[in-house]
């Protein structure tokens, strides 16, 4: 046990909804992507591709339900979303980002690379990271190259890491005075 | 239609840390307090051990737009919920120094403050002792006069004794940080469990912010709070002359009128401008408080960036204060100590870490990614260091809050953020980052870098001072042109420093509530 562990006063949280079905099934994002549950506001493309570049940004997300996570805080009402692009700046709603985000991207693969950014096999998709990360996108018409790349890449941490599962997989303590509810 | 609410005496716009202080100080003089707040309720059990959670208390209102080469970060910054921006602060509470109150006389930068340090001074203690602030005086060598602390500092982890020993042998000094955390419980709340979550807020109440002192006094006196109470207009007289209250709408759309004997305006920096220019009336065309023009400028924020090293010991670093443990101003009392810069500063040092969030340990170093980014975190949940510059900035006229062409959903104009950083301002920091490097170097870092640079804090706007002509109130908040109209916060900062500015915020706060309990216009 962590030295600090034994003093802590953990209140029980509030169970907060992954409401996908009906507002009665309660799924963290790992269990909606695994059981497929239809995502609310991207469409199936968009989703390949928002998973397979943020896959290839932080290896792990994809199985931690990512996609499901951010397509769950686009479609709450605005003020509750736990989306780290709210700090940023950026106006709602935030699906616009997203969407348009995701647009430029694929456009930019297919006139480069010849296909979507989910079709393009490892080596291809790293090379279009880097095109991300230098702005190296001509006629990009979306959010700025590189600060997709950063917010995309802050979402993947945000639910492998960010979590107690997460933390527990660097060997670091959660020690929560209040734990989060595993379903979103 | 509108619903008319029925007077009271005290109507306070934002319940954070400025006006829950006159909340508490008016209800406890008697007064019926009523305190309207933008953003949603919040008790200790919404406060989350989550990077994630925590957003929720981060800016939820009217969108902000940004503009310059140093945005001052606003939904960063501001808060959402009961308490305001306190709900997530981290409850470092440094005093300005007595060189930071006649800046434009010393050195022809910036603006005099009305007044000196020593008339700031006992509001300092007496906010200080209704807080409970941990810290050791003794080792400040820089701190200006003031009571002791009420509590031993808190302990240094890992990270804090390697960079403290760097800063040892460049012969500089280190201190504890001085928090608003408790080290030992105090006033009925309970010490801290070093836990490092205080950006998510500190549900057992350990670190002082409005919900557990100054609001849960004035509730207790009798003041009430309405959240969900989107304030878009203040009312003045026929004449003019005097406010009478404010509109706002309800969580529902209602569009409700509430009069009050006084207003207090403590909506935090940005919006008290946005509201003051929002509200022109005929007798107010440039919008009220502002026939000197200066609603709105002198925006500031403190230029900030942080450091980061790997350290071949174990650093600890998701333990202690998000805050930081320690603290450093050893050259802040000298503004001209660089050519070509200009200002003070200071480090606080060790501030605890967790791996995800916008200060967050991935997010220090956003260029590593794919295979190499978990054995990245791997090491560094165990062996990174932190800490943080916080430098002054310049008040300058032409960095502003104005009015967007663009409306919220009421129909309000936006606003917009307009902030650049001044060349000496921007001297300083890089006079400062290679000191911190130094300080990594010695403490024997094995690799280091650096965090992007941001503003922390947003400061003026709605600047103080001696002169109607040239400032937008009084040295007590109170408006020159409207006296039942009080604005509080870090709006009125004529001067940034180069500390956090919130124990200078409750001391203002306090000063002018009893000012205004005197003199009740």
């Amino acid at each position: 046990m962590h030295p600090l562990r034994g003093r802590r006063s953990v209140v029980k949280a509030l169970v907060l909804a992954y409401p996908l079905v009906s507002g009665a099934l309660l799924l963290s994002p790992a269990q909606a992507r695994e059981r497929k549950l239809p995502l609310a506001v991207l469409d199936v493309e968009e989703a390949a591709d928002l998973e397979a570049v943020i896959e290839a940004l932080v290896p792990g997300s994809a199985e931690a339900g990512a996609v499901h996570f951010i397509d769950y805080q686009l479609a709450r009402p605005a003020i509750d979303s736990l989306l780290m692009l709210r700090y940023l700046g950026v106006p709602q709603p935030h699906v616009n980002f997203y969407r348009s985000g995701l647009a430029a991207l694929a456009q930019h693969a297919i006139a480069r690379y010849g296909k979507r950014p989910s079709q393009l096999p490892a080596p291809v998709l790293d090379q279009l990271i880097t095109d991300l990360i230098t702005d190296d996108t001509p006629d990009w018409a979306g959010p700025p190259a590189s600060f997709l790349y950063f917010v995309w890449r802050s979402d993947g941490v945000d639910v492998t890491y960010g979590t107690e599962d997460g933390m527990a997989a660097l060997d670091t303590p959660y020690m929560a005075h209040i734990r989060p509810e595993k379903l979103w | 239609m509108v619903t008319v609410r029925d007077k009271v005496d005290l109507l306070v716009v934002g319940s954070g840390a400025a006006g829950s202080v006159f909340a508490a100080e008016a209800s406890a003089a008697g007064k019926q307090v009523l305190v309207l707040e933008a953003g949603p309720a919040r008790t200790p059990k919404d406060l989350v051990s989550s990077q994630l959670w925590a957003r929720r208390h981060k800016w939820g209102g009217a969108h902000v737009e940004e503009e310059g080469d140093h945005r001052v970060g606003h939904n960063f910054n501001a808060g959402w919920g009961t308490g305001g921006s306190t709900m997530h602060h981290y409850g470092v509470w440094p005093r300005l120094h007595e060189n930071d109150f006649h800046t434009f006389t010393e050195h022809g930068q910036g603006l005099d403050w009305p007044f000196q340090y020593a008339e700031l001074r006992p509001y300092y203690d007496r906010i200080q002792d209704a807080i409970g602030l941990s810290g050791d005086a003794t080792q400040e060598r820089w701190r200006p006069p003031g009571a002791a602390y009420s509590m031993p500092p808190v302990p240094v982890f890992g990270q804090g004794r390697l960079l403290a020993e760097g800063f040892s042998r460049l012969e500089m000094h280190t201190a504890p940080l001085p928090l608003a955390i408790n080290t030992i419980p105090y006033r009925g709340r309970p010490a801290c469990l070093y836990d490092g979550w205080c950006d998510a807020g500190c549900p057992i109440g350990a670190l002082g912010n409005a919900q557990t002192v100054f609001l849960a006094q004035a509730v207790k006196s009798g003041a009430v709070i309405r959240h969900e109470a989107t304030v878009t207009r203040l009312l003045t007289s026929a004449n003019g002359r005097r406010i009478e209250g404010v509109e706002y709408h309800s969580a529902d759309g209602v569009l409700h009128r509430q009069y009050a004997e006084v207003v207090v305006l403590a909506a935090f920096t940005v919006q008290n401008a946005r509201l003051l220019l929002a509200s022109a009336n005929s007798h107010h065309p440039q919008g009220l408080a502002n026939h000197s023009g200066l609603v709105g400028r002198y925006l500031m924020t403190h230029p900030t960036v942080s450091l980061y090293g790997m350290f071949e010991a174990e650093t600890q670093p998701g333990l202690g204060p998000t805050g930081g443990q320690l603290i450093n101003q050893d050259g802040y009392d000298n503004k001209r100590a660089v050519k070509d810069a200009y200002g003070s500063f200071q480090w606080i040092i060790a501030n605890a870490v967790k791996p995800n969030g916008l200060l967050g340990i991935a997010n220090n170093r956003a260029d590593i990614y794919g295979p190499q980014l978990k054995p990245f975190l791997q090491r560094a949940v165990n062996h990174l260091g932190v800490m943080t510059l916080v430098a002054e900035d310049l008040a300058l006229p032409e960095n502003r809050v104005e009015l967007s062409s663009n409306r919220d959903a009421f129909g309000v104009p936006l606003a917009r953020a307009v902030h650049n950083l001044a060349k000496p301002s921007a001297a300083l920091v890089v006079h400062a980052l290679e000191q911190g490097r130094a300080v990594f170097d010695a403490a024997g870092a094995r690799e280091q870098w650096r965090g992007p640079q941001a503003g922390m804090h947003i400061l003026g706007g709605t600047v103080m001072g001696v002169d109607p002509a040239k400032s937008v109130t009084n040295s007590y908040g109170q408006s020159h042109e409207i006296d039942n109209l009080y604005i509080a916060g870090p709006g009125l900062f004529p001067g940034s420093g180069a500390v956090n500015p919130t124990f200078t915020i409750h001391a203002l706060a306090l000063r002018a509530a009893e000012h205004l309990l005197r003199h009740w216009p």
